[in-house]
């Protein structure tokens, strides 16, 4: 299990238990809270009326953020194809406390076939997902037009890096204040950093050894990948306007440099987005993994540890502990003394 | 095992069974007490206290032995090249004291300048075989910085595997 799954599996099951009734018991009321990573919740729940219309909401932290780069249209346009079975709740409708719904009704789906009804529970599951790529893809676009804009030109004259250096960087700020994405179109490239916070210095000098076989992979063997490039708690020089608080010692930079082979558009360019914005979860997952894995070789060897110190006790011991010698008749059987 | 281990390794050893002959000894300045003299503060009576040794393998790696007369305190600081085995060494020495009591002689804070100390008692030598606890020492000592190092080539090894899992699928 090395990546991350970028869907929510249990949206998925839940869904797919309600969209394939096994029996009855299915068609009962819903009401089901979901989380997932970076203080995300989806709440689940049938309408009191009617059993067949599903409620279903999402609630992220950094919304404001995505609102500012078109995330409604973005989803619209996602969603918009199972108009029928899925309705898009206008602002004013959205559920107390969430960022988002979506009614989804089953009794629209029974005549659809199989594929229909699998698809749609696919691209609920990547809700998260698709709010996040919004924008990824704002950013992508722009690329576009950069890239079409200076097609034809010197991009080594002054003026135009100094007008590639105005270009406004989108940011994210998907952990609340302290964790934060950074996107910087080019006209060559797109430009994605991570901020990311180490909680303990444990963490800090193990994510310090995989940031730098990040960088050095690249190097060695995935030549095609995007460049990464790592910096400790100074920010990488592009975005040092847009970042606040600098200067902390457990913050973390992690530049990606994405080539155009890597947005290509269709479905490289998504993969890009669905993968490029899961890194913080991967990469933290497995710092947690590798400590997980150090905790249960510690304790192999320290049961290693007690085998050769119990070696010293002398097997036999009376009742003050002191050592005595075995005592055995002619014919090898022992007196067992004091035990019975 | 290398060139220099091996006679460190023995030193140790040699001095280890010499400082550990220990007899039951009750306190001199309290009635009926009974206290390892190494661990009090032994300005009254300082005929209670052995010369202490320290035998080192280079400045990282080094051993501490402090004798008294019914007590032995030995204290290790184990080689710590760079960051990642500083960290390491800080992990492994604090998973074993928080089990001091499954380790008869290991104690719970070491002495300052080292990572992990041990006090073996009179007690300890009559429950238990010396020999066999002075090769606990030695074998901890052998254990201790090859574990070490395997952890550290398993996270570089790991970190690698991760590294090119992530960066693969983008093309």
């Amino acid at each position: 299990m090395l990546q991350i799954e970028q869907n929510n599996l249990l949206i998925k099951k839940t869904f797919t238990e309600k969209v394939f009734p096994k029996d009855e018991s299915s068609s009962k009321s819903l009401d089901r809270i979901v989380t997932d990573f970076d203080f995300t919740t989806y709440h689940l729940s049938t309408l009191n009326d009617n059993k067949d219309l599903i409620l279903f909401s999402i609630y992220l932290k950094f919304w404001n953020d995505l609102v500012k780069y078109g995330v409604e249209s973005y989803l619209t346009e996602k969603y918009e194809k199972f108009d029928g079975p899925v309705t898009i709740l206008p602002k004013s409708d959205v559920e107390m406390n969430y960022n988002y719904s979506l009614v989804v009704d089953l009794s629209q789906l029974q005549g659809a076939d199989e594929e229909t009804k699998q698809n749609l529970i696919e691209e609920l599951s990547f809700l998260k997902r698709h709010c996040m790529a919004a924008p990824f893809e704002k950013a992508f676009a722009r690329y576009d037009e950069l890239a079409q804009t200076y097609a034809n030109s010197n991009t080594y004259s002054e003026e135009i890096q100094a007008e590639l250096q105005k270009e406004d960087i989108l940011t994210i700020n998907y952990r609340g204040s302290d964790e934060s994405i950074y996107i910087k179109p080019s006209f060559d490239r797109v430009t994605v950093i991570f901020s990311t916070l180490f909680k303990d210095e444990t963490d800090k000098i193990f994510g310090k050894v995989f940031l730098q076989e990040f960088v050095d992979a690249r190097k060695r063997s995935v030549q095609t990948a995007p460049q990464v490039l790592y910096s400790h708690s100074e920010p990488p020089l592009d975005i040092q306007k847009a970042v606040r608080n600098t200067g902390d010692d457990n913050k973390g930079y992690v530049t990606f440099v994405l080539f155009p082979r890597h947005l290509v558009k269709g479905d490289r360019r998504d993969n890009c987005i669905s993968h490029i914005q899961f890194f913080r979860n991967y990469f933290h997952y497995h710092i947690k993994c590798s400590k997980a894995y150090m905790h249960s070789r510690m304790r192999f060897r320290v049961k290693e540890f007690l085998k050769i110190l119990n070696r010293a006790k002398p097997e036999n011991v009376d009742e003050e502990g002191k050592s005595i010698e075995t005592k055995k008749t002619a014919s090898g059987r022992r007196f067992d003394i004091g035990r019975v | 095992m290398s060139q220099s281990l091996k006679p460190y390794l023995t030193a140790v050893r040699s001095s280890l069974t010499a400082a550990i002959c220990l007899e039951d000894f009750s306190s001199q300045v309290i009635e009926r007490h009974n206290r390892p003299e190494i661990e009090v503060d032994n300005s009254h009576n300082p005929e209670l206290i052995l010369n202490p040794m320290v035998i080192a393998r280079n400045e990282n790696e080094k051993i501490l032995i402090e004798p008294s007369i019914n007590s032995v305190r030995i204290s290790i600081k184990i080689k710590q090249a760079d960051e990642i085995e500083q960290i390491l060494v800080h992990k492994f020495t604090r998973f074993l004291t928080s089990r001091a009591e499954n380790f008869f002689i290991l104690r719970r804070v070491p002495i300052k300048g080292y990572d992990i100390s041990f006090l073996v008692t009179n007690i300890h030598t009559e429950q238990m075989l010396k020999d066999k606890l002075v090769d606990f020492i030695i074998e901890f000592m052998e254990d201790v910085d090859k574990e070490i190092s395997e952890m550290k080539l398993f996270l570089n090894a790991r970190a690698r595997v991760i590294a090119e899992a992530y960066l693969t699928p983008f093309d």
